[in-house]
Parts: structure tokens; C-alpha cells; sequence
């Protein structure tokens, strides 16, 4: 019997499948077959929109709309596979409310902020715009003027967005929402090792003989990557998995060793394991002694409150958080020692064993491991600490830098690292990890954006957070957000951030593709065109670099980010933005428009928007006349060439899966730092941590320290708030998803049965959860995924109707300022 | 092909097009204690077949009229004690296929 059409259908389906399980032989050819083909769909390559791992997927198009996404399996990150929420991406773009015009708040016909959002036009939206900017700069000055962008910003957004910011508006007062999720792990980066970001990459999980996931739950934030390392794990019976959270989750089913401590006591836990490798004679001496230095950290450094705030007054370190000074090995060891397995195991409240455990994994020279971790130790009021406590024992023992021996930060949004990090839209940055404090580095970027110096204001601006609290108290006035729902996003956000929106004194505009809860709150939305409504870039957790083209034209009058931007910059001259006695030392400047200076510089207009295939749409450069991306990413590849930063060509991404840098000579690196892996490192050297002038990465010492606010009598117990596998960040794109909707249809309160049923509460009850800034209404799951300790509930921030930032503490870490979002006090009582 | 489809209404509104069907394959990651509970969870499930296994994973096959449902399984499955993941693969979509078993 013949098989039918329909078998041999799934026989095929079946057969890519085992391929890209390693289970039988490749197929060789991509699962685009010829079923799809003749539905006449055109497939396309791109990144996913969503999570940092920066997975490929192919994007069908039929008719002008995205129809069909699946997995690429050329694509080197997932070989093929899809998760849930990468499964639905085709149906982002098509929720029921996107933005398709531009909206004003108006009253009698004008502009007026108790007004009602009206449709306008562009030209009016952007006039109302420009005449505020202008008011507000005229008043107070540059530090008025500020913008909120995003880890989802493509690369070239965010860079027009720190040159527009910085050398047009003259205002630092740029910052991703990047600080709110990466910016701990920067810090730690630059601080250790001179130079963001990773040194190893994803072949890590095929190299290495342990993980430790340092309060990360891959299984849900990263399940491609989770799936690599589940692979390991149970293909190689001597791989070992040790899980750390601060509850259970799905991640701690595959773990050797689960450890469950008390919320802020992983320093303490990593103090201990950098002893006991001490005390166990188990240091890489050579490694040490050749290519590390040692120094000791300021303490007690405060919380990143309010300066007027009790915490802040009481603390002694405040002055300058990130001081160091140089120790020794011998005065590093004897700080540690302090850390013993009785002490940390009584403070943790981990079993001994299991503390041994883990530390034998980092101790045993046999052992290559890699350490994982995301917001568990960068949404932490000591997460630089925590981040750079890890790097000290992957120091000590040598385990770093190569195949399997891997410290490696996972990032959570697509381009948190391409954009947020490289091209340097946080506050005291500039591209390619240099900073707006020192001179040379302002010198240096003037002359690659062909303009004047003493342009870029030397002081940093105000991060994420310190910008919803001058918002608040008026200082900031003109705020401009993309890409991004901040008022869902932010910390103690009824108290520090809604005010500041709605303060009469500012003037509030979002530019988003949906009606978000920041976008209601603003006086202007601006609709945005998405992912592959544009061509973009972004790069991902391990350096990649990877490139769409547009393959769909937004709806109405959606408008890509970049347009947004270059456009608005044409309705601002020189003459009125920039000081005169930089106009009069170089008036050859004067007379021009921001676009003509920053847009129109012979860099960024270089390229002839023919060089796009005319089989792709290109809306920006149809708008500007010249192919605009490409003329942008040249001239910020530049900032990185020669120094450790080097992208390729242009054109080059189109044609791959992403390329990891530094690309030299068209070839990427997979391992930094590294000889004969990593080109920068000068032969003979085997080791060189370039990044620092002496070559040496830094070894800190630093203790544990206390969270801001801990449970007490009245506020009894820990919120953790995070994600889950079917919604992504503030669930704008998944949560109009129907599938995904109705998989996880709204968050709830995790919470142990015990600490629900001395309550009062029964599975599924109404709960009044409450912290001294706010409370919410939210359902109990006593059974679900998350299994709790007592005296700890964990709450997703999906759920725009359940607003679990009303509640959190907007406590920082003093020095990357990012928030501690896993770390409050609440009180639950039954409805 | 179910000819009783065919009503004066599909006329009308110019849906005169044949039953589709969707045809996707997936990959379950399983810890190896749960294999067999995950196994007759599957099994359990309409329109899943298994078309491969090894000692942790199961290549999976599922069919419906519309992707939706595909994804919706899957991020059941994901759900399930004892997946370690459950990720999408390929996914086909073919009208020809839907007219039957045999043509």
C-alpha cells in the first residue's frame, strides 16, 4: 500500500525533527517545502523578536502579511527549533489595537494634557512636539530634555537615537530599559575585565562538564538554551546541573544539586566557595599570578533610594559607591575566610552538603564549568557584587576563556547587548564601551560624527530610574519613550513614575505599535512599526550580530523608530540648538538642520538606497534617499574597528546567521582573550584580559550585605517578581497572542500552601497583596509551576491588570543603578 | 473529501476552498524517570503521534485545522511534569493533504 500524501507529510515533519534532535540523519535541505511553496509564501531569514538568546527563524510573507515563522535550522543559536513564544511570533503584528495613526491629547481642538487622544497627523504630532522641546530647552537648558529607549531598539535606532540625544538635543539623558535588566552585568564587565560583555559563547553548553544556573530558570526565560544544556545533562551521565533560586522551579527538575536560598544571600554563598577553593589548595597559581590583580570594594554603599531616604542617610559608602583599592592574595584570602560552610550555610539556610557540593564543581580542576545567570543577579541591590563574585571563582581557579569554562550573563531582551550595551544609549556611555565623563572619548566620537568639538556634554544624565524621579519632581520635562512599557516595567511605579507622566509641567510622548499602559499615560502616541516592518539588527547574549531585511510594510501610518527620529531631527536647526560660541568656532555648521549635521554628515548618507535588492521594501530609505541602515552601521562600526569591537561589513550579515565579534578579516570569535582563539591576544600570551591596560582581569573583595528592606512583623513576607515561559517582559506582544493568552491567561500570587493556609486563603482565592508603596488584587496558586519556601511568593509582571510593580521597591544598586526587582516586603491578606 | 461541506453559505461568501490541515513536528525533552509517563500523555493526546524516541527526548508529530491549536498543544505539553522543554520544529501547511487519507 502506498503511503499517503498526508503520511509522507509527517514522515518529512518527523525526519527534520530528529535532525535537529540529534536523534537520526540531517536532512539537508531547510524545512521550507514545497506544500508551503506553492501557497506562493516568500521566506526570509530574522532573529526573534523577543528574548535575548537571538534565535533565527524563518519569516513566510504572503500578500504583504507575515503568515508563517518557523524555526531556522541553519541558524547556529536553536539548529531549528522554536520555543513556545517564537512559535507565535507571525502573529505578533496583528493584534486587534495596533497603533495605526498618530494620537494627540487634545481639548477645543488644540494640544492639551487633560485632554482626550485624538488622531493627527504626523506633521501636526511632530510640530506640538518640537515647539515643547524647544519651550523646554529654552527654559531650563538640556538637562530638561530626555529619552527612554530599549534592548529592542534595532542597532541603528539606538544609535540615531545617542546621536540625536548627545550631539543634536545636547542632553545625556539617554537610558535603555536595558539598566532595568542588563546594566549590573555591564558594570561587572567593565569592571573586572575592562570590556563588556561575554568572553565565551553558546558552544560553551556542548563543552562544558557542569552548569550552575545562579538564580536563572532557563526552562522557562531561555528554553532554547535550556534545551542545549538539558542535551548535555542527559547525554553525558558525569555533566552535573546545580540550580540556585530563591524558590523551585521548572529548572531545578533536571538539578544535581537544588539549592534554594534566602533572597541576597548568593554573596555570601559565592564568598564561600572562593574559600573553600582557597582552603582546599585548589587556586590556579599560574593563572593568578600571571593574569589577575586583586582589589577590595567600598561597603555599605546604600541602596540607590532617594538621597533623603533613612537607608541612604544611615549608609557610609554613598560617596562613591564603586571605589576599589589594591590588595593582595594573602589580604583577599583572609577576607574570604570569614565565609566558612557553618557561617553561610545558617545565613542561607542551604544544607551543607549540597553547599560543598557546589563548591567542589568550581573547585575540581578536572571540572569545566559554566556559570549562568540573568536577572536573579542583576535585578539585585548588590549585583555588580554578585556578578564580579562570580567572575572571582571562575578567576581563581582558571576556569574562563575557554571551551566549557564559561562565565556567562544570558541577556533577556533581543538586543540588549547589540544595541542597549555596544552602541551605548545608557546614560554615561558611548559606542564601543566608552564613556561621556572621559575627554578623549567624547574627542574621539565628535570627530566620527563629523561634529564640532565640546558638542557632547561631559556629565553623565539620568538613568533609568533617577528619570522617573525627575519626572516626578519636575526637573525633566520633555520625555520621549520607545520601545518599551516603563510604567509596567518600572519600580514603586504609582509612586515614582505615573506622577512624573502626568505632572502638568511635562510633556510625555511614546512611540509604540499598542495602546501599552505607558502609552495611555502619555500626552502623544506615536504608532511604531516592528520587527520585520523594518530592516534591523540586533546582537545578542553571546556577541552575535545578526541582520533583517524589512519584509512587510506596517499598517496605516505606522512608523519605524529610526523614521521617528531622523524625521523629528529636521524641525530643529544648529542655530537653535547648539551654543553660539561653538556656532561662531565653527560656522560652517550654522544654518543647518539636526538632520543635515547628524543625518546628512557623508557618512550616514554614503550609500545609495539602490543597493537594496528591490525585492525588499526599505521605508527609511525611501523617505531619505539613500540607504540609510547601512550608512549608519558603517559609521558606528568604525567606533569598534581595531579595538577589540570590530563588526564586518555591512553586507556581510545579510548573509549569514549573525557573526559573533570581533569579525576580523570576515572571520568572527567564538572564545575571547584566549590565544589562538582570540586575535587580539598578543602571541606568547596565552592569556590577555586586553580590556584592562595592564591585561589582567581584577579580582574583588566584597562581603554580603543586607537587601534594602527585608520582611518584618507588619510586612511578613518576600515578593519575587520575574517571567514565565508563555508571555514575554510586559506581555504587549504575547498577551495578544490568543494561544499564548489563553495558556497563561493572567499572573497570579505563587505562594506556599502553608503560609496561604495560616491565612486563611484556599488555591485560587482573591488575595490583597500590599507593600508600603502600593498593593494589588491578584489570585493564589498554591499548586502551580512554582513551588515556594515558606515566607516567599513569586508574581509575574506580565499582566497589565495586575500591576505587581505598584508594589516593588524602587532600591537600586548604587552602582550600575539598575533595580532590585526580587527583593521587597509584602503583606498578603485574604478578600 | 467531506462534500457535505459544501453549503450554499460557502458559496456565497467565496470560501469554496478545500479543508487544510496543519502538520508540525516537535521536539520533547524529557527526564529520563518520566519517559514512560510522558509517553502515555502523548499518547493520549488527539491528533500527537510519536515518530521517534531516544532515552530523553521524543520527536513528535501533531496535526490540526489551524496552527493555533498546534500551539496551544505544545505549550501544554511544555507544562507537563517531568518536560524539560518542548520546542517546535517544522511545521507544514498543506491543503492537498486535508482531502483524505488516500488520493
Amino acid at each position: 500500500m502506498s503511503l499517503s500524501r498526508r503520511d509522507m507529510l509527517k514522515a518529512q515533519a518527523a525526519a527534520v525533527a530528529a535532525a535537529a534532535a540529534n536523534i537520526v540523519i540531517p536532512a539537508a535541505a531547510q524545512p521550507v517545502a514545497q506544500g508551503i511553496g506553492t501557497l506562493e509564501i516568500k521566506w526570509s531569514k530574522a532573529p526573534c523578536r523577543f528574548c535575548g538568546t537571538g534565535c533565527g527563524v524563518m519569516v513566510g510573507v504572503k500578500g504583504g502579511k507575515v503568515v508563517a515563522t518557523h524555526g531556522d535550522t541553519l541558524a547556529e543559536v536553536n539548529r531549528g527549533l522554536n520555543c513556545i513564544k517564537g512559535y507565535f511570533l507571525s502573529k505578533i503584528m496583528y493584534g486587534g489595537d495596533r497603533l495605526t495613526t498618530p494620537l494627540m491629547r487634545k481639548k477645543n481642538g488644540v494640544y492639551d494634557k487633560n485632554g482626550e487622544f485624538t488622531p493627527v497627523s504626523w506633521d501636526e504630532a511632530f510640530g506640538v512636539m518640537a515647539d515643547r522641546l524647544k519651550a523646554v530647552l529654552k527654559a531650563k537648558g538640556p538637562t530638561a530634555v530626555g529619552m527612554f529607549g530599549s534592548g529592542q531598539w534595532t542597532i541603528w535606532e539606538g544609535y540615531a537615537a545617542t546621536k540625536l540625544m548627545r550631539a543634536g538635543f545636547r542632553s545625556n539623558n539617554l537610558d535603555p530599559n536595558a539598566r532595568h535588566c542588563m546594566a549590573s552585568a555591564a558594570f561587572a564587565f567593565m569592571r573586572t575585565f575592562g570590556a563588556d560583555e561575554p568572553m565565551g559563547c553558546y558552544d560553551d553548553f556542548e563543552a562544558a562538564d557542569a552548569f550552575v544556573l545562579w538564580g536563572s530558570n532557563m526552562a522557562e526565560m531561555h528554553p532554547i538554551l535550556w534545551t542545549r544544556l538539558t542535551d548535555r545533562r542527559l547525554s553525558h551521565p558525569h555533566v552535573k546541573v546545580a540550580v540556585l533560586s530563591t524558590f523551585t522551579h521548572r529548572s531545578s527538575d533536571l538539578a544535581d544539586i537544588p539549592i534554594v536560598f534566602k533572597p541576597g544571600a548568593d554573596l555570601a554563598i559565592l564568598n564561600y566557595i572562593a574559600n573553600h577553593i582557597i582552603t582546599t589548595g585548589r587556586v590556579n597559581k599560574d593563572f593568578v599570578k600571571n593574569h589577575t590583580t586583586f582589589v577590595k570594594g567600598v561597603t555599605d554603599i546604600g541602596y540607590g533610594l532617594r538621597s533623603d531616604h533613612p537607608l541612604e542617610m544611615k549608609a557610609k559608602g554613598t560617596a562613591n559607591p564603586a571605589a576599589t583599592e589594591p590588595i593582595d592574595f594573602d589580604a583577599y584570602a583572609k577576607f574570604v575566610k570569614d565565609y566558612t560552610l557553618e557561617k553561610v550555610s545558617a545565613l542561607t539556610g542551604v544544607e551543607r552538603g549540597f553547599l560543598q557540593e557546589l563548591a567542589e564543581l568550581y573547585a575540581d580542576p578536572s571540572r569545566k564549568v559554566m556559570s549562568l545567570w540573568t536577572m536573579g543577579c542583576n535585578q539585585h541591590v548588590r549585583g555588580v557584587w554578585a556578578n564580579q563574585l562570580i567572575y572571582n571563582i571562575h578567576l581563581l581557579t582558571g576556569k574562563i576563556a575557554e571551551p566549557g569554562n564559561s562565565p556567562f550573563s544570558l541577556t533577556g531582551q533581543p538586543s540588549a547587548c547589540g544595541t542597549a550595551r555596544e552602541v551605548g544609549t545608557f546614560a554615561h556611555r558611548l559606542p564601543a564601551d566608552m564613556a561621556v565623563a572621559n575627554p578623549e572619548h567624547r574627542k574621539h566620537t565628535e570627530e566620527i560624527w563629523h561634529v564640532p568639538h565640546g558638542l557632547i556634554p561631559p556629565k553623565p544624565g539620568y538613568h533609568a530610574v533617577e528619570q522617573d524621579r525627575m519626572l516626578r519632581d519636575g526637573k525633566l520635562n520633555f520625555y520621549w519613550i520607545q520601545v518599551n512599557n516603563n510604567l509596567q516595567a518600572a519600580p514603586n511605579n504609582t509612586q515614582e513614575t505615573y506622577p512624573g507622566y502626568r505632572n502638568p509641567d511635562n510633556f510625555i510622548v511614546v512611540s509604540d505599535a499598542y495602546p501599552t499602559v505607558t502609552a495611555l499615560a502619555a500626552d502623544v502616541i506615536l504608532p511604531a512599526a516592528m520587527w520585520v516592518e523594518k530592516e534591523g539588527a540586533y546582537g545578542n547574549a553571546e556577541r552575535r550580530t545578526h541582520f533583517w531585511r524589512q519584509l512587510v510594510n506596517a499598517p496605516g501610518e505606522a512608523r519605524s523608530d529610526l523614521w521617528q527620529m531622523m524625521e523629528f531631527s529636521k524641525r530643529f536647526t544648529t542655530d537653535e540648538m547648539w551654543p553660539a560660541e561653538i556656532l561662531e568656532a565653527n560656522p560652517n555648521y550654522r544654518g543647518k538642520t539636526l538632520f543635515d549635521v547628524l543625518f546628512k554628515n557623508g557618512n550616514v548618507d554614503r550609500y545609495a538606497a539602490s543597493e537594496i535588492p528591490a525585492e525588499y521594501e526599505n521605508q527609511e530609505s525611501k523617505a531619505f534617499g539613500f540607504y540609510v541602515q547601512k550608512g549608519l552601521f558603517e559609521e558606528y562600526a568604525t567606533f569598534g574597528r581595531g579595538h577589540g569591537h570590530d563588526l564586518g561589513p555591512f553586507d556581510l550579515y545579510h548573509e549569514t546567521r549573525g557573526l559573533r565579534w570581533p569579525v576580523v578579516e570576515n572571520r568572527e570569535t567564538r572564545w575571547r582573550y584566549r590565544e589562538g582563539l582570540d586575535p587580539y591576544v598578543k602571541p606568547g600570551r596565552g592569556v590577555e584580559f586586553y580590556g584592562q591596560p595592564d591585561g589582567r582581569a581584577k579580582i574583588i573583595a566584597v562581603p554580603y550585605e543586607p537587601p534594602a528592606e527585608s520582611p518584618d512583623k507588619e510586612y511578613d513576607i518576600w515578593l519575587v517578581t520575574g517571567r514565565v515561559l508563555e508571555h514575554w517582559h510586559s506581555g504587549s506582544m504575547t498577551m495578544r497572542v490568543p494561544e499564548l493568552f489563553r495558556a497563561f491567561p493572567g499572573a497570579v500570587c505563587f505562594m506556599h500552601a502553608e503560609d496561604a493556609r495560616v491565612r486563611g486563603i484556599n488555591q485560587g482565592a482573591e488575595i490583597r497583596l500590599a507593600s508600603r508603596r502600593g498593593e494589588i488584587r491578584i489570585r493564589v496558586d498554591i499548586r502551580g509551576r512554582n513551588r515556594m519556601p515558606r515566607g516567599v511568593v513569586f508574581v509575574p509582571w506580565f499582566d497589565a491588570s495586575e500591576l505587581i510593580n505598584k508594589t516593588t521597591l524602587d532600591a537600586t544598586d548604587p552602582i550600575s543603578k539598575q533595580t532590585d526587582f526580587k527583593k521587597c516586603a509584602v503583606k498578603i491578606t485574604a478578600v | 473529501m467531506k462534500e457535505s461541506e459544501l453549503s450554499r453559505r460557502t458559496l456565497l461568501f467565496g470560501q469554496l476552498r478545500s479543508p487544510a490541515i496543519y502538520i508540525s513536528s516537535a521536539v520533547v525533552s524529557v527526564l529520563p524517570q518520566h519517559l514512560e509517563e510522558v509517553e502515555q500523555l502523548l499518547s493520549a493526546m488527539p491528533e500527537v503521534e510519536i515518530h521517534h524516541r531516544s532515552p530523553s527526548k521524543f520527536v513528535i508529530v501533531l496535526e490540526a485545522p489551524d496552527s493555533g491549536i498546534l500551539g496551544a498543544r505544545l505549550a501544554e505539553i511544555s507544562g507537563w511534569n517531568g518536560v524539560l522543554s518542548a520546542n517546535m520544529v517544522y511545521e507544514q501547511f498543506d491543503e492537498a493533504a486535508g482531502h483524505g487519507e488516500e488520493r
